[in-house]
């Protein structure tokens, strides 16, 4: 009986939707709707009632991540139109200080324990998260579609996860609560994992141990291969030669093969990883870097500079990196993008962070048996890696799109 | 002609010169290993008697420079050497593997090449449809997921709940050739996914670039209907960044296997890389990282020859 | 140039078109009518952003990706345009009418031979066969005198030169004998001595087919020659349409008179200063780039302080090259620049901070020349902090002093960035930053080409007063020889890469020339309609252009032209 309800009230819903689009002239709505509708047709005839439940969920979520996006991203333009960063963006050595003192006192806060250390953390980083917020952002941000805004918010989610792990999670992150691969429950929101940890808890510091590792390992590769291309554009001759045959060589070597090298040799360690991540991904950084400011090098305000006599370090500060910044922070998304699943594929390999540190790759491989039973809590972790990535690659579509000012 | 086959030369040149440096860089890098192979075979409490033994029989009391070389002239003929760990040889370990993953990669890329162009050439063409701001969202969605998530995901479908192919690809002697298509449908599957969405986006990319010359408004303003500028006009200098798109792709392809092989437990030479890896047995982790680094450097010179053979800027010089 | 005024063919009523910019859509046209009858030809003149290309787009029912036509009609031989069906649209364009565009290298697909994009349309309307449209094709090619009309056609685009490339594109635009012809710039791109043999081939074939066009250009001179009638457009809108003769003689708007006054800019003529050293001397100097050629060949001349030496030449004849010496980003093979009687280092590296400081430049494109995110006060203030040491109060004050120099108000301009303002006063700027090095030499590397006229006088005008009140020296590199005629004093004249001839202006320009002066002095567009008639009389079809220049050697005698 409810069966029928449902599936009534499930076509009546699109058709009414349908209708509504096409007076008032959606085009696109109403194709989409419209299509859905025949779509549902075929899925209700060889799937029954369950597949057009599904559609409904699928829908019904698709649009509760709309409803978020959009609200998101008008919390954030009316944030950057308030121009909350004004006070912070005016003066460089104010803005330096304020970060430095929150990071210091988070160092300072994690040696004598005065558990503090999140917060401090917390506060640098929506100093730096609040610098961009202005007039003109909210522009940018107004014309936003709705994948970026949803992007923004994720990765805004995991970095809240990530930094209050400790207080998120309601088991410890080795804590052993259960027996192996107990059912979810009132105390384990997703069960527990093959040695009776909470799963729930361990994801959650997951966000902290796996990204912030992929963050790490892509700022080492960003600062070695960014300087390394500034460098050689400003400079030129033998030295842009001898490091474009140094990317080049790096580059031919596909880039977990090389991870695996490397780990083969010095052993499965956090800082191997690190290491390796920066060697491997710096070419790719270098060779971006390079032509961005490869293009700004030829301009003629860099000829003047040079024949004012000024000297190399003041090119790239005052001419070279306020022209790149764009490019270059698009790219840094990118970055994270391949340093994440490299990382996540080490891991999941059994050659990334070494347990009992929660991991989303490793969760994966050690939670893999439970697909045979049709079980899906080892693709929670992946999917958390999968959302996180997808999300960068959101926002970083958009920031592309936009600096190529195409119109297309 | 001329200037063709000396530019196709000097790029041979250089492929072939790239590998050298590499194989340089693989086996040296096992050198700055703390101690030495010896030591880490034998592990901590290995006697010097011991080492100094095992270090005689593996040759390690020649200089570096003399084993490079023989290793070198080893690898030329596809002698890598003993395992460290099961003393078998390295070629008879990882051939047989080679074969089966250049066999999963040609799977995935049968389909997935012409798939992929076909579509990335129709996202071009409906830009800034619904259909392109689709095709955007779920191609982005499956580059970021990684391997292993496709992978379980098809198998909790298909293997698990649908039961219509098998979860674990296992081969056997004397398997028919539909048989092993089946064996290998999800594996292949996920490289599928996951490398058309890489060569959608780029083809069209390429070809959208390609949209915006002069020439093909020329042709537009010349009353040239739309599908002959795309096939007279658009294709014929297109085909340098699709060559291209297709070798980055292939070549892609060839390192996504590695975990592809691990999810399906599939008997190639990504899995005996990892195994290796964590047994330590530098032998065989030297020749599948060389053979891979080979197979790459191959690809991108072929799509480098590809580009310089098409341009025709370069096949017409002044 | 008779105009059979019976049959009008082109009818366009208040056309309005519109631009997708800023997430918005803008009015780009705002209004405008043109009539346009079998046979004439129409001249569309107007500066940069006066719509005139969008026009000419639309007259073929064309609108680019990004812009959309949003009003009026565009009635072509009695079918509507803008109501058309696409397929409508496309069977009139290449046979009916055709589109000539600026730039003949990226306009001609680099994957064909010429002479197959040229029968292209010929085949697909099944006009003629194959063989039938390949041997017209080389009819037109040897009435627009292209070298070698049996062979040329049978290479690629890349393989032929700019000004052939140019008519061969006008050869393939009259391949099906259009009723109209769109030449979009169509000699923008070129050297004038080039120029000429383009107008010459597209005048003679248009008449000889009695075709109708419409000529968009910027340049006056040119259109004078080209056109029956002449259009004026400012932002959108028309501003009055005229016979050329009329046009020329009596406009009737300000606007469009202030355009004809442009070239009336003059300036008296300096001698050199006696018994005195040269502040810059470029002495004997040859130089290549890595591994290639020699591109100057024994280059020298003066620069005597407060004068103004005008280095003219086409496109490859050195001039930007010698600037380059003497700024030392490119050191001479052989040879020495000399500051007021000493070496200067080659190399800008080894050169003192003084040195540095006593030649600046000032550069053609304003866009490129000035960093988009610097603030303009920094622009302008960090060469008197760098040199003078200038700090706070002194440093603004210099800044607003030299924003005061060059006519603009400093309190509206100090904190804006580049981006924000207008080609003209981004020159302007350009002009404030060499400056404030307190220089006594500039070099101004086509400062006005990339100007409106209007605001390239008044960049002219600025120039002349600084160096006036400051006593500067300039070094003037152009190509444009009414801005040589405007402000030099003493002119050189190079050719590839070797100085043809040199001397005060008013001796370069009475003759005997030597021939290249000569080509080059007679190549140059001048306002009356009948100019190009009787120079190609004068001199004769084969003559004038690339054909001409590549018999002079910079060796030849002068000539009594």
């Amino acid at each position: 009986m409810s069966f029928t309800v449902f599936v009534f009230g499930y076509y009546t819903v699109l058709l009414v939707a349908s209708c509504i689009a096409a007076y008032f002239n959606k085009r696109a709505v109403f194709m989409l709707l419209f299509s859905l509708t025949l779509v549902s047709f075929i899925l209700g005839i060889v799937g029954g009632v369950g597949a057009l439940q599904t559609v409904a969920a699928l829908a019904g979520l698709l649009a509760l991540a709309g409803m978020i996006s959009y609200g998101f991203r008008e919390f954030l333009v009316y944030l950057a139109e308030g121009d909350v960063g004004a006070p912070l963006r005016g003066n460089n050595t104010l803005f330096l200080s304020v970060v430095g003192l929150f990071t210091v006192l988070a160092f300072a806060s994690s040696a004598y324990g005065w558990g503090l250390t999140e917060i401090f953390v917390f506060l640098a980083v929506a100093m730096i998260i609040l610098l961009p917020l202005s007039p003109d952002t909210a522009k940018e941000l107004r014309t936003a579609p709705m994948t970026a805004a949803f992007g923004l918010f994720v990765i805004f989610t995991y970095l809240v996860m990530g930094v209050f792990a400790s207080y998120i999670a309601p088991h410890g992150e080795a804590e052993v609560i259960s027996s192996a691969f107990a059912p979810r429950g009132e105390d384990m929101l997703l069960g527990a994992d093959q040695l009776g940890r909470d799963m729930f808890s361990r994801i959650i510091y997951g966000a902290r141990n796996s990204v912030g590792l992929a963050l790490v390992a892509t700022v080492a590769a960003f600062i070695l291969g960014a300087s390394a291309g500034l460098l050689a554009a400003t400079k030129g001759g033998w030295l842009d030669q001898l490091l474009g045959r140094i990317a080049d060589v790096i580059m031919s070597i596909p880039s977990l093969i090389f991870a695996l090298l490397m780990l083969s040799i010095f052993g499965p360690d956090i800082s191997v990883i690190i290491v390796a991540v920066a060697i491997i991904y710096a070419p790719r950084v270098f060779r971006l870097t390079r032509s961005v400011a490869g293009n700004v090098v030829v301009m003629d305000y860099i000829e003047a500079a040079k024949l004012r006599g000024e000297g190399n370090w003041y090119l790239i500060r005052r001419e070279i990196l306020p022209n790149s910044t764009a490019p270059l922070i698009a790219e840094f998304g990118l970055e994270f993008c391949f340093v994440f699943l490299l990382v996540a594929g080490l891991s999941f390999l059994g050659l990334g962070i070494q347990p009992p540190t929660a991991d989303w790759g490793s969760m994966v491989r050690e939670n893999a048996t439970l697909i045979s039973f049709g079980d899906i809590t080892p693709l929670i972790p992946a999917a958390a890696i999968a959302l996180l990535t997808v999300s960068v690659n959101f926002v970083v579509d958009w920031m592309l799109h936009r600096s190529s000012g195409l119109k297309e | 002609m001329g200037d063709i086959l000396g530019l196709i030369g000097r790029r041979l040149g250089l492929g072939l010169i790239i590998l050298l440096v590499i194989s340089v860089i693989i086996f040296f890098m096992v050198e700055l290993l703390p101690g030495d192979i010896a030591q880490a075979v034998l592990g901590q409490g290995a006697t010097e008697e011991n080492l100094r033994a095992l270090r005689k029989e593996m040759g390690l009391d020649q200089p570096a420079i003399v084993r490079y070389l023989e290793w070198l002239g080893g690898a030329v003929t596809l002698d890598f050497g003993n395992s460290i760990v099961t003393d078998e040889r390295v070629t008879t370990l990882i051939g047989d593997r080679f074969m089966n993953t250049l066999f999963l990669a040609s799977y995935a890329a049968v389909i997935a090449v012409p798939f992929a162009i076909i579509l990335g050439v129709i996202v071009a063409l409906l830009r800034n449809s619904i259909f392109d701001r689709v095709a955007n969202v779920m191609t982005l969605t499956s580059i970021s997921s990684p391997e292993f998530f496709l992978g379980y995901i098809l198998i909790l479908y298909f293997a698990v709940k649908w039961s219509m192919f098998p979860a674990i690809s296992s081969l056997s002697e004397g398997m028919s050739f539909w048989a092993l298509l089946e064996r290998t449908f999800l594996p292949a599957l996920t490289l599928v996914l996951v490398v058309t969405a890489h060569m959608m986006r780029m083809t069209r990319a390429a070809i959208i670039n390609l949209l915006a010359s002069p020439y093909i408004e020329m042709a537009r303003l010349k009353g040239t209907p739309p599908w002959k500028v795309i096939v007279r006009h658009a294709l014929p200098n297109a085909w340098a960044p699709i060559i291209n798109v297709v070798a980055l792709n292939l070549a892609y392809l060839i390192t996504g296997v590695v975990l592809v092989e691990v999810v399906f437990v599939y008997p190639g030479i990504g899995q005996a890389l990892v195994d290796a890896v964590s047994k330590r047995d530098f032998p065989v982790v030297q020749a599948s990282c060389l053979i891979f680094a080979a197979t790459f450097i191959l690809l991108n010179l072929a799509a480098d020859v590809g580009a310089i053979l098409t341009n025709p800027r370069l096949r017409h010089p002044k | 140039m008779k105009s059979n005024k019976k049959e009008v063919l082109l009818e366009i009523h208040d056309l309005q078109i519109q631009g997708y910019s800023d997430e918005q859509w803008v009015d780009i046209i705002k209004g405008v009518d043109l009539t346009l009858h079998r046979g004439e030809v129409m001249g569309l003149i107007g500066e940069s952003g006066a719509g005139k290309s969008t026009i000419g787009a639309a007259a073929m029912g064309y609108a680019r990706d990004g812009t959309r036509i949003s009003g009026g009609s565009i009635e072509f031989d009695g079918m509507e345009l803008s109501t058309a069906t696409e397929a409508e649209k496309r069977s009139l364009r290449g046979a009916r009418i055709a589109y000539v565009a600026q730039s003949a290298a990226a306009s001609f697909n680099p994957a064909h031979k010429i002479i197959d994009q040229h029968t292209e349309a010929p085949l697909h309307y099944r006009l003629q066969k194959r063989t039938e449209a390949q041997e017209d094709a080389m009819v037109l090619y040897e009435k627009l005198r292209l070298p070698n009309p049996d062979e040329i056609g049978f290479r690629y685009p890349h393989q032929v030169s700019g000004g052939q490339l140019q008519r061969a594109m006008t050869a393939m635009a009259m391949s099906c004998r259009p009723d109209l012809i769109i030449f979009d710039e169509p000699t923008t791109a070129l050297d004038v001595t080039t120029q000429i043999e383009v107008l010459a081939a597209i005048r003679d074939i248009v008449d000889e087919y009695n075709t109708a066009a419409i000529y968009i250009t910027h340049d006056l001179a040119v259109v004078a020659q080209m056109a029956d009638t002449i259009k004026v457009l400012l932002k959108g809108n028309e501003v009055e349409e005229a016979p050329t003769e009329q046009m020329l003689k009596s406009p009737k708007e300000d606007y469009t008179k202030s355009l004809w006054a442009v070239r009336s800019f003059k300036r008296e003529q300096k001698a050199r200063p006696k018994d005195s050293v040269p502040l810059i001397s470029v002495k004997n100097i040859d130089a290549s780039y890595t591994g290639g050629e020699k591109v100057l060949d024994d280059v020298s001349f003066d620069v005597y302080e407060g004068m103004t030496v005008a280095v003219v030449g086409e496109s490859g004849s050195g001039k930007s090259t010698t600037a380059r010496c003497i700024t030392g980003l490119l050191p001479p093979s052989k040879g020495e620049i000399q500051f007021k009687g000493e070496a200067l280092p080659p190399d800008y590296r080894n050169r003192s901070k003084d040195q540095l400081r006593q030649a600046q430049m000032i550069y053609q494109m304003a866009d490129t020349a000035l960093n988009p995110k610097v603030k303009i006060h920094e622009i302008i203030g960090r060469p008197a902090q760098f040199y003078q040491g200038l700090h706070g109060g002194d440093l603004k004050s210099r800044v607003d002093e030299l924003l005061d120099l060059i006519e603009l108000e400093p309190a509206q301009y100090y904190n804006r960035y580049p981006p924000e303002l207008s080609g003209g006063q981004k020159q302007r700027i350009g002009i404030a930053r060499a400056l404030a090095a307190n220089p006594t030499f500039i070099i101004c590397d086509e400062v006005t080409s990339a100007l409106d006229q209007l605001v390239a006088e008044g960049i002219l005008k600025l120039l002349d007063r600084l160096q006036r009140e400051l006593n500067l020296a300039y070094m003037f590199i152009t190509h444009d020889l009414a801005t040589v005629r405007a402000i030099a004093d003493e002119v050189v004249v190079m050719q590839y890469g070797k100085v043809v001839e040199q001397g005060p202006k008013e001796d370069m320009f009475t003759p005997p020339h030597h021939p290249y002066t000569d080509l080059l002095l007679s190549s140059v567009p001048e306002m009356d309609p009948n100019w190009l008639t009787t120079l190609l009389e004068e001199r004769g079809v084969d003559n004038v252009g690339d054909a001409a220049s590549t018999k002079i050697d910079p060796n030849d005698e002068k000539v009594q032209s």
